[in-house]
């Protein structure tokens, strides 16, 4: 469903995503981990039209992102790292427009938008602008847009982020669950925890080159000491200042 | 003491970094058609540009701190007066108005006037310290539309509806309605000129469409699965549904002419150049040059219509139409990578 050969985008002589070759197949949760700046975004702009590749290239749904930009989009749904929100647009009123615009019949928009705010407990926040919503509220409106127009493939840049508890859960039960009905998911994350129960496929990124891609099944040791020994150890320094321990 | 100093220093350069209101009135052609007419109207023109402009200008420099911050910050109670007593002359509007009164004492300006200026300025700073509704006012209130892009005009309406342009031109048109309602008849030509500033006052807005839609509408904007012309056509629905209401009063149909004008010519500057705006501040045109030829295309426009013919009328529509088309097709090619 998802295909990148040989993907690179370079800004000026930095290459943000060198040489990238991946496959993700129907259905699967595809996880793709790495440090800020490693070229997560890079490469999820790239699958989504939203920037060209320098060279190599990709597929998504048998349809190159660049060429056939509007078709695609009518195919995805999309969480972007900036949400993507109208300040003067209601919570309410962005899943409307969702369905105008991917042409799903106002009753069925109407319906599917009364189950989504259900589930994603954004019924008390439905009339509420995004300008005045918290970040949790903004993300699960998002969030929404994404799943409403029922896509073939869900990007999703940090999903988890700035959401309670309660409503992961449920989030990770729908992607589980739309999943099971041959969406496919590419996702990015920083909570490794939540990907390691939600993800079938893992893929590790390092200063825009792969440095692991298998199923989570193949993963040698638990994922959060495998991403500390592939892509980053965590050094922690004292800080003098603080003054001596007193434990 | 310290502390204070150092917040009112602090407050001083974010201030002074975003006294938009002064700017932005340099780029709004509003202004450039106002220098025109000044002459011929002064004293009505003079008082609407007061009222408009003073408003802005009377915020209360103390909102620069986030609310959540104040509270936070290990402030004496005394420091907490000095910040509060001390604040309001960071704004240059006060300084003026203790100005003005010095000068006034003897001179030409009345008591009366000042105390008009000096009660306007403290209505506006004291409202601006007023928290601002989450919900949104009565501006955010916009009827549904029967069409596809019913959401995205809706948006774009309350984005006109939060800049002052809008309501400079409201101030016009209900001033005119009132005129034709209690006043003697006018003259056709004054009805022609009232249009002219209507449109005027409303045209730097149709110069940067995308000016209020923020990097996430933006952002949002490259993932919907729309056209480019159709993302403009909902900017322009959404400026003609605005300024329509307030042309009625005046020369509806030639004023029609002369909003699609003005919609053609600021094509090219919200794709090519656009700008971001702020919110309850006058729009800030692209450049001079656009506001000049936007000016010269409406007031040709709204003469011909008004003077001649209707056919001018549908020339005006052919021309607006093929701008959609080929700042749609511009959008698109540039993956509507529109960035403020």
């Amino acid at each position: 469903m998802i295909s990148c050969r040989n993907l690179t985008r370079r800004f000026g002589d930095f290459a943000a995503v060198d040489e990238l070759n991946l496959e993700v197949a129907t259905g699967a949760i595809c996880a793709f981990l790495g440090p800020n700046g490693a070229g997560k975004s890079t490469t999820v702009k790239m699958m989504t039209g939203l920037l060209a590749p320098t060279s190599g290239e990709v597929r998504v749904c048998g349809l190159d992102p660049a060429a056939n930009g509007l078709m695609l989009k009518r195919l995805i749904g999309v969480l972007p790292e900036d949400l993507g929100l109208f300040d003067d647009l209601t919570v309410e009123e962005h899943l409307l427009l969702t369905g105008d615009i991917y042409g799903v019949p106002r009753a069925e928009t109407r319906t599917r938008t009364a189950q989504l705010l259900h589930a994603l407990s954004l019924e008390h926040g439905r009339r509420t602008f995004a300008a005045a919503c918290s970040h949790g509220m903004r993300k699960k409106t998002a969030f929404a847009m994404a799943l409403l127009p029922n896509p073939q493939v869900l990007f999703l840049d940090e999903p988890f982020e700035a959401i309670d508890p309660v409503t992961a859960k449920i989030m990770r039960d729908l992607l589980q669950s739309v999943a099971r009905h041959g969406v496919t998911v590419f996702l990015t994350s920083h909570i490794l925890s939540m990907v390691e129960r939600i993800a079938t496929q893992i893929v590790m990124i390092r200063k825009g080159v792969k440095v692991w891609d298998s199923t989570v099944g193949d993963l040698p040791q638990a994922l959060e000491d495998h991403y500390f020994d592939l892509v980053e150890t965590p050094v922690v320094e004292e800080l003098e200042w603080l003054g001596p321990s007193r434990s | 003491m310290a502390r204070a100093i150092a917040l009112l220093r602090a407050l001083a350069t974010a201030y002074r970094r975003d006294w938009t209101a002064v700017q932005s009135l340099v780029g709004n052609n509003f202004f450039l058609l106002t220098a025109f007419f000044l002459g011929k109207a002064g004293t009505f023109i003079y008082l609407i540009m007061g009222l408009v402009v003073l408003f802005p200008l009377s915020t209360d420099p103390l909102r620069k701190v986030p609310a959540s911050r104040l509270p936070l910050w290990p402030l004496e109670r005394r420091e907490w007066w000095l910040l509060r007593l001390a604040s309001p002359w960071i704004n240059p509007m006060t300084w003026a108005i203790v100005a003005l009164a010095a000068w006034a004492a003897g001179r030409t300006v009345t008591v009366s006037l000042w105390a008009l200026i000096a009660g306007l300025f403290v209505a506006a700073f004291l409202i601006s310290a007023l928290p601002l509704p989450s919900g949104g006012g009565f501006w955010r209130s916009v009827p549904q539309f029967p069409v596809r892009l019913n959401q995205l005009v809706r948006k774009n309406v309350r984005e006109m509806l939060s800049t002052l342009d809008f309501y400079c031109a409201a101030i016009l048109s209900a001033a005119m309605l009132a005129y034709r309602c209690f006043g003697p008849p006018l003259p056709r030509e004054a009805l022609m000129a009232m249009t002219f500033l209507a449109i005027g006052a409303l045209s730097s807005y149709a110069q940067c469409l995308f000016g209020l839609d923020g990097d996430g509408g933006l952002s949002r904007y490259r993932l919907l699965p729309v056209s480019g012309w159709q993302l403009l056509l909902a900017k322009d629905a959404a400026f003609l549904v605005v300024l329509i209401p307030l042309l009625l009063p005046l020369a509806p149909m030639a004023g029609f002419g002369g909003a699609l004008m003005v919609l053609a010519v600021g094509h090219s500057p919200s794709v090519r150049q656009p700008r971001e705006q702020t919110r309850w501040r006058f729009t800030t045109g692209a450049t001079l040059g656009n506001g000049l030829v936007q000016m010269i295309a409406m007031t040709m426009t709204v003469s011909a219509i008004f003077s001649t013919s209707l056919w001018f009328l549908a020339a005006a529509v052919a021309v607006w139409a093929g701008s959609l088309w080929w700042y749609g097709r511009e959008l698109d090619r540039e993956g509507r990578a529109i960035a403020l």
